[in-house]
């Protein structure tokens, strides 16, 4: 069905497949003659033709015709194979084999990227085996593989927050000047820029995703007219509009208890909190509810202290964001306390119970082309919530900003990236082969594909914010400001709060998992103890792991 | 004096009638619930795989009434009457996983049944001395393996294979699943071996059979349903183990239940092709169940009472 | 039956003859110095003491199946007709001894030593660090206690068990239908059982389980909300698995019982009732403890549903001692400490199940 709507829009659309792809054949075989270094410099060339190329796979397979297939995947991969075939030779790799290991989620990650490396494998002649790892498998996958010395791939597909405890041991190959031109970095969007996706000053990174927590509510509950005058008469005197502290938050999800879903008819609901654990993933809802709270404006660190390691995750700041999540617990749906981020994304808010939530971006693009949302139209986006005050951890004290509420978004995970891997640079065909691999996926044009249509990744370049682009695909021009603009202001936000690259971050989020859903469970006297246990849990893998080097290492990714 | 007698009778019959019906009624309640609970699940199962979004979040349950029936599950697999002549990725991972899957379990379920059986019918016939261990100790060391948890071993077996160049093969992954189920096997075979009359081996030695001519011609063919049962408890085991397929295996080896696991993620769940891939996960035993239950019964029977 | 002695009788003739013993001893020891070799070798060149180039320790395991082969060849050159006996069992016990002893022994090895995998220095040695921490740990002493709770479940699986087999083994019609029906759930993968059944059948608003409750009058239903609900529901889901296990075992006993027994017991006038408890029960008493074993055995490995739905929330309630130590394991990546959780796990069940036995064994059959 999907294969015959793209079909049917070819047939429509003003430029055929085919012609896109002999135009770019003879310029590619044109840089190939002149070779890599002038490759680099005639780039513009294919550039030209990017305008309509960009249209095009944007309409691979369209908006609202549910989620693309195989065959989609692969004719994207191949009208975005130009940059490649500028610097690699039609079967100059022939023979190579690689590795490449990464996520299969819901068969999206490893599956696009096999879509997508078809045609890179046709023109190229390697070879890819596949290693797809569940979520939940993959960070002890790769810490087994790390300290058994087991590494059985050469490309990875990997989160920054890994890359203390990959790069930081040298078993990444250091990228070649080539594939940062291929790449065009400098499109990237502020805090993806170096020191991220670098160590020691050499980059590694080619970043194919762009990760932060955003704010989405239901539109549909501020149009309500019966919300905005019973808020008239029990509310605190505020307009009814999307909250834009975490105050709000908290008054409007007390005030939505026990009213109904204007679209479902169902129980409303206010903010939804994730309650249970999800491999680590689960603490990263808590640090959105918690950094305008933690991160001030003058002091870059919000996790932890920079000098000694001494977890800052038991101070006022958070304690208040846990004792928010509790207090508003009674309003949740019930088994809200097994519901994980999930569960809670894709079951509860995108079918209609909830009004609010965070979440990474591509809630958003989910919302529109995904099969299993049914809120589609009615979602509004804004990056995370502010505060009235910010706590400042070095005075020990409360302060109002002149500047007016604290705003503070959560850049949580910084999102995935491919990598090579060390073991190929002994041999500098396969080296060559890898990285042309990566600058595909991770190229400028096949981005902007991935962050319209379910694939998991979310914009991360500039250039993705270009509305115009969205609008003339098929996307609502007022949904996509909304959505693109929530992730943009996030993205550029001065005081964006971003989480130590630090070996081993995962097991500090997965103990607090534990000891959360304890505490929200009730078997700790109150918010603070149950931080006071996080605390604890924390200062001991701390020590296990080695205080004086993470110490060193959270300033390095600070930079302080 | 005659009408009393039937007039009597009758009505004890009525009673005994009434009694006998109710008590019909309720057995007959009893089986249809517990049907109902063992078979819905299953039924979910399938017919989730043929729903879209709004049915998943509605709870329709009875397709063609309910819900119009969809392929979007088994198109995301590849499987659907439009997708399944064209290209598909998903498809070929599924099949090389199917594949993968079915080798590991039928190898080592097999290797297990062999080797399983024959210790079983040594502890069944003869006393072993070895060391200190004596018959009992040595039928506790075999059935203390399947106390083992998994996680204990988990390191140690990733080490080890390491050096032995047997990760990521289906030969690592055979050798560790026999020795999961051998236990099981032993403690069927057992019993199984116990019911049968050691005269027949008496008779059958007297008629000048070895001793292993004896337990491959006269013994296993009386204890093959046993051998049958203990087979398709271990493929059960074996098809749906899912820690150490995702600890040992990357590429080559991999089995279906890691990739039923992966059907979630940052990105939810489509409940359609999860159903759709557990549907075609389960139905192959499903089939074997169905298809050779009488042994599983007769099997588990021989050595129940002595 | 005599406790010493074999139960098959042979009388056998073997010539042993001096060389024929020697050339059995030659077999294993030449065997045994082959592998030993091999090993050395091995372990030299992996010390760069000599000039060979192994590509892994493949020659090991080639050096052990040798030795296995020439060892169970010599028991027969060795002991004639009494080697062919042992032949039985040898293959099996030389197998698990493989793949059992080096990776425990291994596994001792890392459980009294510190090693975070993310932590540089890698493995340490750090004596009873682990120990003193498992005492202090309440998540592991939790789910101990859930363990328990999760084993007395299985009495009522039990009788649930028994209850269907006692029907299926009644004259009923269709009887093959409904044997198959209730075998089902037995070949469903833990897995597909946690989502399909756990998330998306238990989903608190499409469910069809949510909506059978709320038609039942349970307004808001919620199967792992509250603490006591949640673990039920876990062992409920755990007992639809396994109910069919012991229902056919228990089933193949009653198919067994000899039919003259039952009519005995039904002449004798007995009451249904009274025939149950004073003959069926009593000889189907083996059968049940066999299969509550297993089943205790499997009930201990408990996990893979509760990772999946629960990941023992709310607040540890349906934790399970194998899905703490999961998350040590593997979310935490802590090798050290999880497995020592894992051994101390191990031996405690070792030692109830033991124990259990033995007290069967002595109630089964008093010796007075």
């Amino acid at each position: 069905m999907k294969v015959d709507l793209y079909n049917q829009l070819m047939r429509a659309g003003r430029l055929g497949r085919r012609d896109v792809l002999k135009g770019m054949a003879s310029t590619g075989a044109l840089a190939a003659f002149s070779g890599v270094a002038t490759g680099i410099s005639a780039r513009p060339v294919w550039a030209a033709d990017n305008a309509s190329l960009r249209a095009q796979i944007l309409k691979i397979p369209g908006v609202g015709a549910g989620s693309p297939t195989d065959a989609d995947w692969q004719k994207v991969g191949e009208l975005c194979l130009g940059p490649v075939k500028e610097v690699v030779q039609e079967g100059e790799f022939a023979g190579v084999e690689l590795t490449f290991m990464g996520l299969n989620n819901q068969n999206l990650h490893n599956f696009l990227f096999r879509g997508f490396l078809k045609p890179w494998e046709a023109y190229t002649g390697a070879k890819i085996n596949w290693i797809d790892l569940a979520q939940a498998d993959y960070n002890a996958r790769l810490q087994q593989s790390i300290a058994t010395q087991t590494v059985d791939f050469d490309i990875i597909e990997m989160g920054a927050p890994f890359e203390g405890d990959v790069t930081g041991r040298g078993l990444a190959s250091v990228m070649p000047d080539w594939v940062k031109s291929i790449i065009d970095m400098d499109d990237y969007v502020g805090y993806l820029k170096a020191p991220v996706g670098t160590w020691d000053g050499k980059t590694y990174r080619v970043s194919i995703d762009g990760d932060c927590h955003t704010f989405a509510y239901r539109t549909d509950y501020y149009d309500n007219e019966e919300f905005a005058k019973a808020w008239a008469e029990e509310g605190d005197g505020t307009p009814w509009e999307p909250p834009t502290t975490w105050q709000m938050v908290q008054k409007h999800t007390k005030f939505l208890a026990g009213k109904k879903d204007p679209l479902t008819g169902l129980d409303a609901h206010g903010y939804l909190d994730p309650l249970k654990g999800w491999g680590g993933f689960g603490f990263y809802f808590l640090e959105s509810r918690a950094t305008a709270y933690a991160k001030h404006p003058d002091d870059p660190a919000w996790l932890f202290d920079p000098e000694d390691m001494k977890p800052r995750v038991n101070n006022a700041a958070f304690v208040r964001a846990i004792q928010d999540v509790m207090d508003v617990m009674s309003t949740q749906p019930p088994d809200q306390i097994n519901a994980d981020p999930g569960t809670t994304a894709f079951q509860q808010f995108l079918a209609g119970t909830g009004s609010m939530i965070s979440w990474w971006g591509d809630v958003g693009s989910n919302a529109r082309t995904s099969d299993s949302s049914v809120v589609g139209d009615v979602v509004g986006f804004r990056h995370l919530p502010g505060s009235d005050d910010v706590w400042n951890h070095r005075k020990g004290e409360w302060e109002t900003l002149a500047s007016g509420p604290n705003e503070a978004p959560n850049m949580a995970y910084i999102g995935w990236g491919v990598y090579v891997m060390a073991r190929v640079d002994s041999d500098s065909k396969k080296q060559k082969a890898a990285w042309s691999a990566a600058a595909h996926l991770g190229g400028k044009d096949l981005s902007l594909w991935t962050s319209a249509y379910p694939s998991g990744f979310q914009p991360y370049r500039n250039s993705h914010f270009n509305y115009g682009e969205w609008e003339e695909a098929g996307y609502d021009r007022a949904f996509v400001e909304d959505y693109l603009g929530s992730n943009a202001d996030s993205y550029n936000h001065p005081n964006a709060a971003i989480e130590p690259r630090i070996p081993g971050i995962f097991q500090y989020y997965s103990v607090a998992e534990d000891e959360l859903a304890k505490g929200f469970a009730g078997q700790y006297g109150s918010a603070q103890e149950t931080a006071d246990a996080i605390a604890k849990a924390w200062e001991e893998i701390t020590d296990q792991i080695g205080r004086e080097r993470q110490v060193e290492l959270y300033k390095a990714s600070l930079g302080l | 004096m005659s009408d009393k007698q039937i007039f009597h009778d009758s009505e004890f019959d009525l009673l005994q009638k009434t009694r006998w019906f109710s008590g019909r009624v309720a057995v007959y309640g009893i089986l249809i619930f517990w049907t109902v609970v063992c078979l819905f699940p299953i039924y979910w199962t399938i017919t989730t795989s043929f729903k879209m979004a709004p049915n998943v979040m509605q709870g329709h349950l009875v397709p063609l009434v309910d819900f119009t029936p969809r392929w979007l599950g088994w198109k995301s697999l590849g499987l659907s009457p439009d997708t399944i002549w064209a290209e598909s990725t998903v498809r070929e991972e599924f099949l090389k996983r199917f594949t993968n899957s079915t080798i590991s379990a039928l190898a080592s379920s097999t290797l297990a049944v062999i080797l399983g059986s024959m210790a079983a019918y040594g502890l069944s016939r003869f006393r072993y001395r070895f060391g200190f261990m004596r018959n009992p100790d040595i039928s506790f060391f075999f059935l203390s393996q399947l106390i083992l948890p998994p996680v204990v071993l988990a390191l140690p077996f990733l080490v080890l294979y390491k050096q032995l160049d047997l990760l990521d093969t289906s030969i690592g992954l055979v050798m560790l699943y026999t020795l999961t189920v051998l236990p099981i096997v032993i403690w069927i075979m057992r019993d199984q071996f116990s019911s049968i009359p050691v005269e027949l081996e008496e008779a059958a030695l007297v008629d000048g059979l070895s001793i292993w001519g004896a337990f491959l011609t006269i013994v296993l063919p009386i204890a093959l349903p046993g051998m049958v049962a203990a087979f398709i408890l271990c493929l059960v085991l074996t098809w749906n183990e899912y820690f150490f397929a995702a600890l040992l295996t990357s590429t080559d080896a991999k089995t279906l239940p890691v990739m039923v696991a992966s059907q979630t993620g940052s990105q939810g769940i489509n409940w359609w092709a999860m159903a759709a891939l557990s549907t075609a996960a389960i139905l192959p035993l499903i089939i074997i169940g169905i298809v050779l239950e009488r042994y599983i019964i007769k099997g588990m029977a021989a050595g129940a009472v002595k | 039956m005599s406790k010493e002695g074999d139960l098959l009788h042979v009388v056998t003739f073997d010539d042993m003859t001096p060389m024929r013993l020697r050339l059995g001893k030659l077999l294993i020891w030449g065997s045994a110095a082959v592998m030993a070799l091999t090993f050395a070798a091995l372990a030299l060149a992996e010390a760069g003491y000599i000039g060979l180039e192994f590509e892994n320790w493949r020659p090991a395991l080639y050096g052990f199946l040798f030795w296995s082969v020439c060892l169970c060849i010599a028991q027969v050159v060795l002991h004639g007709e009494q080697g062919k006996r042992t032949l039985f069992v040898l293959p099996a016990a030389l197998f698990v001894v493989a793949m059992v002893i080096f990776p425990l022994v291994f596994a001792l090895g890392i459980a009294f030593s510190d090693w975070n995998l993310s932590s540089p220095t890698g493995r340490q040695f750090n004596g009873f660090d682990n120990v003193r921490q498992m005492w202090g740990d309440p998540f592991y002493w939790n789910a101990l206690k859930n363990m328990a709770y999760y084993t007395l479940a299985i009495l009522v699986e039990y009788a649930v068990a028994f209850g269907l087999a006692l029907l299926l083994a009644s004259d009923i019609k269709a009887r093959k239908f409904f044997r198959v029906a209730f075998l089902m759930p037995l070949m469903l993968s833990p897995v597909a059982v946690s989502w399909m059944v756990g998330k998306s059948m238990m989903e608190i608003r499409f469910g069809p389980l949510a909506r059978l409750a709320r038609w039942l009058g349970w307004e808001r239903p919620s199967f792992f909300g509250d603490p006591e609900v949640a673990r039920a529901m876990i062992m409920m889901m755990d007992a639809w698995t396994f109910i069919p296990f012991m229902m056919i075992m228990i089933l193949a006993g009653l198919q067994a019982i000899p039919r003259e027994l039952q009519e005995a017991a039904r002449v004798d006038g007995a009451s249904a009732w009274r025939g149950f408890w004073e003959i069926t029960f009593p000889l189907m008493l083996p059968v049940s403890i066999t299969a509550i074993l297993i089943r205790i055995i499997f009930k201990l490995k408990l996990a893979d549903i509760i990772i999946n739905v629960t990941s023992g929330g709310p607040g540890g309630a349906t934790d399970s001692v194998t899905s703490f130590i999961f998350r040590e394991y593997r979310d935490r990546s802590n090798v050290g400490y999880g497995t020592l959780l894992a051994i101390v796990y191990l031996v405690l069940i070792v030692v109830a199940i033991t124990t259990f036995m033995k007290l069967v064994d002595r109630w089964m059959n008093p010796r007075y």
